[in-house]
């Protein structure tokens, strides 16, 4: 049912699949046009005086230079966003406005942890698909260097309800109603914790235990560390990113990046989450990075149109989630195989990777998983997945080095894919990626031939 | 009410009015009604009919409540109190209010949308020729202020626009001020800068508001209150929203009617009880303004003495305040100062006026400004602010950012005074594009949409005449080319360019954001949709925009040649620079030329000097040895941004000196002491100012004094008390202006022999202006 769906296309050249994929669901074309990002950078650096809305912003503003795109072409925006400022809930609309778009392009946010980015794509592709957009901008922000810190519980409702009893008691009655039953660790902060909500498990220790059941020894999480510093800090001297980063302040540096980090001195450093025997460290686990990213996607015939030559094809993509107590972050093998699958494709398919790296041991433990005879058969796929081909994939480091916040990256994954699949001549592209929940999510892109 | 309220809506929505310029760069209209439009207007005579009985009311409507709605619609684009307002005023209180037993209040309005009243119409008191019947006039006015608080009917205005000069006096003599807090109310009694004080009851009603040191500070600064602030001072009763203004407003009124509402002065706080209601304090207060006073007009306005003067008389006598009031009025009104500052207000006005044909201007969406440096970066951001878009091209990143953090930087302190919102802030960084060499590609994609460009490069023919060309090449055909020079002459830039009919000079002053004025320069090609073009994208800048001519130096840096000359022969003749700063000073100029050439930077000054040395202006560039400023630059001594010039710069002291190596340097150029006094200080090197004025009128590089005026005034900060040159030589008379002038160039040579235009004037007995 699957491949009639199919329009098979003449052979272009003999390394390529036989054809080119159509759209799954149906509908139009939609393209991957541009996309950009702001630098990313650790948390309380360069952004520490910005507000999340004011990185979307820029980076909405970033990609309009970029493409010298009319403004009132445009007809929705969508941005992921995780830990959310309170002014701003739904922070594309604010960000969309303040980087002067017309008031009368709508725009919303959406949050599904490290994949909102993704989320935002899809749903913009959707919505071309469906005939309810032409142009789209997708993106994502997040910085973790305001995140709401909030009084407590107890302080909170006696706050809420002060109003009734100054009322009621006048001051004094404020007062009796403030000191009323409280306790001493009443006066304690509550800051957001990177932790699920259900497990109460710190994503650093559920990544951890991954590790442990797949075998991912730390050594091999170091050295996949200092891989991913080398190759984003090759990728930034060989001005790979020149036209993917947006200077903020005159320079397209992100801080992150460690170009000198050795095996010697990441393997130095204790364990981070499991003490004292755990394999995840400070150095191989993403660090909180501030930044924002977007992507512009258009309908087919709309960026003809416009004059634009994209840089390639979203075909497909995949959400898909899993048990978030025993495999919180395995939704990028689970996403994987459902692509391969819909689209009867092979991982040899594939010439460009992009794959989340929230920490080294849970890219490893997908890899592992989807490498893996055992756990296919666990899960009743008729056969694995498969490996991936180290040299094609996160070639222009990854989230590791280049820093991850969480609204962005899957802005930042399907840019750098897109733009790779141009540079390196390759056909497809996958991306994939994990979020807190058990969510996960994959897609797909095919270069498009101006 | 319905219905009305519907029908306001639809006029507002209708109304060619919101096509007015969005922004008027000058907050200062007292009134901002243009002498032109007021001619054009008010020559048309009026018939009343039964839906319009009057010429500057619309038709009074009663609610049921017993509220008269009394609607200022005067027939020009904004409303102004005029003596003709003043009269129908009267007659149609007498006709409709006055004996009218079911009129329990009575508020007034405005049928403009976001427009209460701007000021007093200064056409009016230029018209009357002995400012002595002016006396009369105002009194008939506030006797009828006062005849109006007689019938004892609560009065109450409802303010949404600007509430200026006359404007808000009317609204003073009111019980209760409802105003909107639309970003467009402004409060306001800006009467002092146009040398003049509030005539209608101001100087005395205003304190009674809002207290002695908020009146003293709003009458003296002449500055605008915003809605917030002014509620907070007591100047209005309450802030609502521009749509709920006049509603509320009869709301009030009813609610005074039925006892509901009783309007109260705010009240003070114990500091300025004791500071404002005792005499000590008073005396404290009076002894602070004078000192500011006196230090901000170094005695040369008088209008503020008379406002202070004023304010005192009426604390002191009750009974003859307004009285004395309207006659400190008319006695400044007959004021050089004031008809010199009305003069400047009045040419400002006509300055914006496109004198070129607006029908085949470009409509400018996109301004590519090319570098980034201090001036492209201003020019960039006084586009952005307006709304349009910037595309600023430099060579990198860095040097994009450096325009940038300009930019930024002057947008943060004006929302940190909180002059700018966020929001605005934001807006405008978005306006801007960073273009750079590293993408070519979208450079050109970016140019193919561009209407206008603005280049403010390094001042290099070669140079500029390469970017024509390249630019050439990747913009629409109707796109504008203007160029920011101050030495190059615009047909040299123009030559060998593919469309030379595009290309004029745009001369920007810098610091760019602050500086009022703009050169406008055609070369003898430019078409008349480029010249208009040009005019109405400066003119939207804020800039006031004069039109000369392409000969070097243009007009105000050609003025300011032989003055620079001067500098150094004054020096040269044994006049310390202290001296010098002050005499020059004193004769009202906002800087002395020694601080001035450290401010605008030795090398620049310099240059200016040897350029036009070289240049056509022959004897008129003698007399001096400028080589005095050259050799500086040899000694790295910038000005105050190398922190040594003449004067040495400290960035821990504030204030300047003179180091004893200066002094010594200086030295060596000084051939005698002749002693000179002030007045022959002041003479010799302003006279080569307005010599070369007159010259370039002669010459014609500008049109009129007018524009010679404003162009000196707005340029180089000439004393406006003054009026400019032209006003000034007709004050103190074109002949004795020449014999003195012969005088010196027989004392000092032929850089002092007076233009031909000024011996023709002197000869007829002619004058500048005739009113």
């Amino acid at each position: 049912m699957i491949s009639s769906q199919k329009l098979v296309r003449p052979l272009l050249t003999a390394q390529r699949r036989l054809f080119s994929l159509r759209p799954i669901a149906g509908g139009r074309d939609v393209v991957i046009v541009s996309g950009v990002r702001l630098p990313f950078a650790q948390a309380s650096t360069i952004y520490q005086d910005e507000m999340a809305v004011d990185l979307q912003r820029l980076a909405i503003k970033g990609l309009i230079d970029q493409t010298a795109l009319p403004k009132d072409a445009i007809d929705y925006v969508v941005c992921g966003n995780v830990i959310q400022e309170v002014k701003t809930s739904n922070i594309a609309r604010e960000a969309a406005i303040n980087a002067g778009l017309p008031y009368n392009i709508p725009s919303h946010t959406i949050a599904q942890a490290c994949i909102s980015a993704n989320a935002a794509i899809a749903t913009g592709a959707a919505a071309i698909q469906s005939g309810h957009a032409d142009v789209v901008i997708a993106g994502g922000v997040e910085t973790f260097s305001d995140v709401p810190i909030r009084l407590s519980r107890p302080i909170r409702q006696k706050l809420i309800t002060l109003p009734k009893a100054m009322k009621k008691g006048g001051p004094i009655g404020a007062v009796r109603h403030m000191l009323k039953g409280l306790k001493m660790k009443d006066l304690s902060l509550e800051t957001p914790a990177i932790a699920n909500f259900t497990t109460g498990e710190v994503m650093g220790v559920s990544s951890d235990k991954l590790s442990a059941k797949f075998g991912i020894s730390r050594q091999e999480q170091d050295e996949f560390t200092v891989r991913s510093h080398t190759l984003a800090h090759k990728a930034h001297d060989d001005g790979f990113y020149k036209d993917e980063i947006i200077p903020y302040r005159g320079s397209i540096a992100e801080n992150g990046i460690k170009g000198n980090s050795s095996y010697e001195s990441v393997s130095k450093l204790k364990a981070a989450f499991v003490k004292p025997n755990g394999t995840h460290t400070a150095a191989n686990s993403s660090f909180l990075t501030d930044g924002a990213a977007a992507t512009l996607i258009m309908s087919e015939e709309k960026a003809k149109e416009l004059g634009y030559k994209p840089l390639a094809y979203l075909r497909d993509w995949s959400f898909k989630s899993c048990d978030p107590w025993e495999e919180l972050l395995l939704g990028p093998t689970y996403c994987t195989q459902d692509i391969l699958q819909r689209n009867s494709m092979s991982i040899n398919d594939f010439g460009v990777f992009e794959i989340h790296e929230a920490f080294a041991g849970q890219i490893l433990s997908n890899l592992a998983a989807m490498d893996s005879d055992i756990f296919a058969k666990e899960k009743g796929w008729s056969k694995k997945v498969g490996a991936i081909d180290f040299d094609k994939m996160n070639i222009k480091g990854g989230s590791l080095s280049i820093g991850h916040p969480f609204g962005a990256t899957g802005s930042r994954l399907v840019t750098t894919a897109a733009r790779r699949l141009q540079e390196e001549g390759q056909q497809f592209a996958l991306i994939a990626a994990c979020a807190d929940g058990g969510l996960g999510h994959a897609c797909l892109l095919e270069r498009y031939d101006n | 009410m319905t219905a009305f309220y519907s029908a306001r809506y639809q006029s507002t929505a209708s109304s060619a009015v919101l096509e007015e310029k969005p922004t008027d760069p000058s907050p200062s209209a007292a009134a901002a009604s243009s002498t032109a439009t007021n001619n054009e207007e008010g020559s048309k005579l009026f018939v009343p009919t039964a839906d319009r009985k009057y010429e500057y009311f619309t038709n009074v409507e009663f609610t049921k409540e017993g509220v008269a709605i009394i609607r200022f619609d005067c027939p020009n684009k904004v409303n102004t109190i005029s003596f003709a307002l003043s009269d129908e005023a009267r007659q149609l209180w007498k006709g409709e209010i006055e004996n009218n037993s079911d009129v329990k209040a009575v508020v007034f309005s405005s049928a403009k949308p976001d427009m209460f009243i701007a000021g007093a119409d200064i056409f009016d008191i230029k018209r009357i020729e002995n400012k002595n019947d002016l006396v009369g006039l105002i009194e008939e006015g506030v006797t009828f202020f006062q005849h109006m608080r007689e019938k004892k009917v609560p009065l109450v205005c409802a303010i949404n626009g600007p509430a200026l000069g006359g404007g808000l006096e009317w609204a003073m003599w009111c019980d209760y001020r409802v105003c909107s807090d639309s970003p467009k109310t402004k409060l306001g009694l800006p009467e002092v800068k146009l040398g003049l004080l509030p005539g209608f009851g101001g100087t005395q009603n205003l304190h009674e508001l809002v207290g002695l040191q908020n009146a003293m500070d709003m009458m003296l600064t002449g500055k605008d209150i915003r809605p917030h602030k002014a509620k907070k001072m007591g100047l209005v009763d309450l802030v609502v929203s521009s749509q709920s203004v006049e509603k509320d407003a009869i709301q009030s009124a009813v609610d005074i009617i039925n006892g509901k509402l009783k309007p109260k002065k705010k009240a003070k706080s114990l500091m300025n009880r004791l500071l404002e209601d005792t005499s000590i304090g008073q005396k404290i207060i009076w002894n602070q303004i004078n000192k500011m006073v006196q230090k901000n007009t170094n005695g040369n306005y008088p209008a503020p003495n008379a406002i202070i003067r004023c304010v005192q008389h009426g604390i002191a006598n009750r009974s003859t305040r307004f009285e004395n009031e309207r006659e400190e009025f008319a006695k400044l009104a007959a004021t050089d100062e004031s008809e010199a500052l009305i003069g400047i207000f009045d040419g400002m006005t006509q300055m914006k006026k496109n004198p070129f044909d607006n029908t085949v201007a470009v409509p400018v969406k996109t301004v590519a400004v090319m570098g980034a440096g201090l001036m492209g970066a201003g020019i960039a951001q006084i586009t952005a602010e307006k709304g349009m878009s910037v595309l600023l091209k430099d060579r990198n990143d860095a040097a994009i950012e450096r325009g940038g953090s300009y930019m930024r930087d002057n947008w943060d302190k004006k929302l940190k005074r909180k002059r700018m919102t966020k929001f605005q802030h934001n807006l405008n960084s978005s306006n801007v594009v960073g273009l750079t060499d590293d993408n070519p590609n979208l450079v050109e994609k970016h140019f193919g949409n561009t209407d206008m460009i603005i280049e403010a490069v390094f001042e290099d023919l070669d140079l500029k005449r390469k970017i024509v060309a390249d630019i050439e090449k990747i913009t629409p055909d109707h796109c504008v080319f203007a160029t920011n020079t101050s030495a190059i002459p615009i047909g040299a830039i123009a030559e060998g360019s593919k469309r030379p009919e595009n290309i004029i000079g745009m001369h920007y002053f810098s610091p760019v954001p602050s500086m009022p004025l703009l050169e406008i320069i055609p070369h003898e090609g430019t078409n008349e949709a480029t010249r208009a073009t040009a005019f109405n994208v400066g003119t939207k800048q804020g800039k006031t925009c004069i039109v000369v001519k392409d000969v070097p130096g243009f007009y105000v840096n050609r003025c300011l040649g032989p003055f620079l000359v001067e500098v150094s022969a004054l020096i040269r003749d044994g006049v310390s620079l202290e001296k010098l700063d002050r005499s020059v000073l004193d004769f009202g100029m906002p800087v002395g030329p020694v601080t001035l050439a450290d401010e605008v930077g030795i090398d620049v000054t310099s240059h200016v000097a040897t350029f036009l040395s070289k240049a056509d202006l022959g004897v008129r560039m003698d007399g001096g040895d400028i080589t005095l400023m050259e050799k500086m630059i040899d000694k790295g001594w910038l000005g105050k941004k190398s922190g040594q010039g003449f004067y040495t710069y400290s960035n821990k002291k504030k204030g300047k000196t003179i180091s004893p190596e200066v002094q010594a340097y200086v030295k060596t150029f000084v051939k005698q002491d002749l002693n000179l006094d002030k007045e022959e200080i002041q003479n010799r090197i302003i006279s080569r100012f307005v010599n070369e004025a007159a010259k370039c009128l002669e010459d014609e590089i500008i049109d009129n004094p007018v524009v010679g005026d404003i162009g000196l005034v707005f340029g180089t900060g000439f004393a406006p008390f003054r009026g400019g040159p032209f006003r000034y030589l007709d004050q103190i008379g074109v002949a004795n202006y020449v014999d003195m002038m012969n005088s010196f160039a027989d004392k000092y040579g032929g850089q002092f022999e007076p233009c031909q235009l000024l011996k023709d004037y002197a000869a007829t007995d002619k004058k500048f202006y005739n009113n």
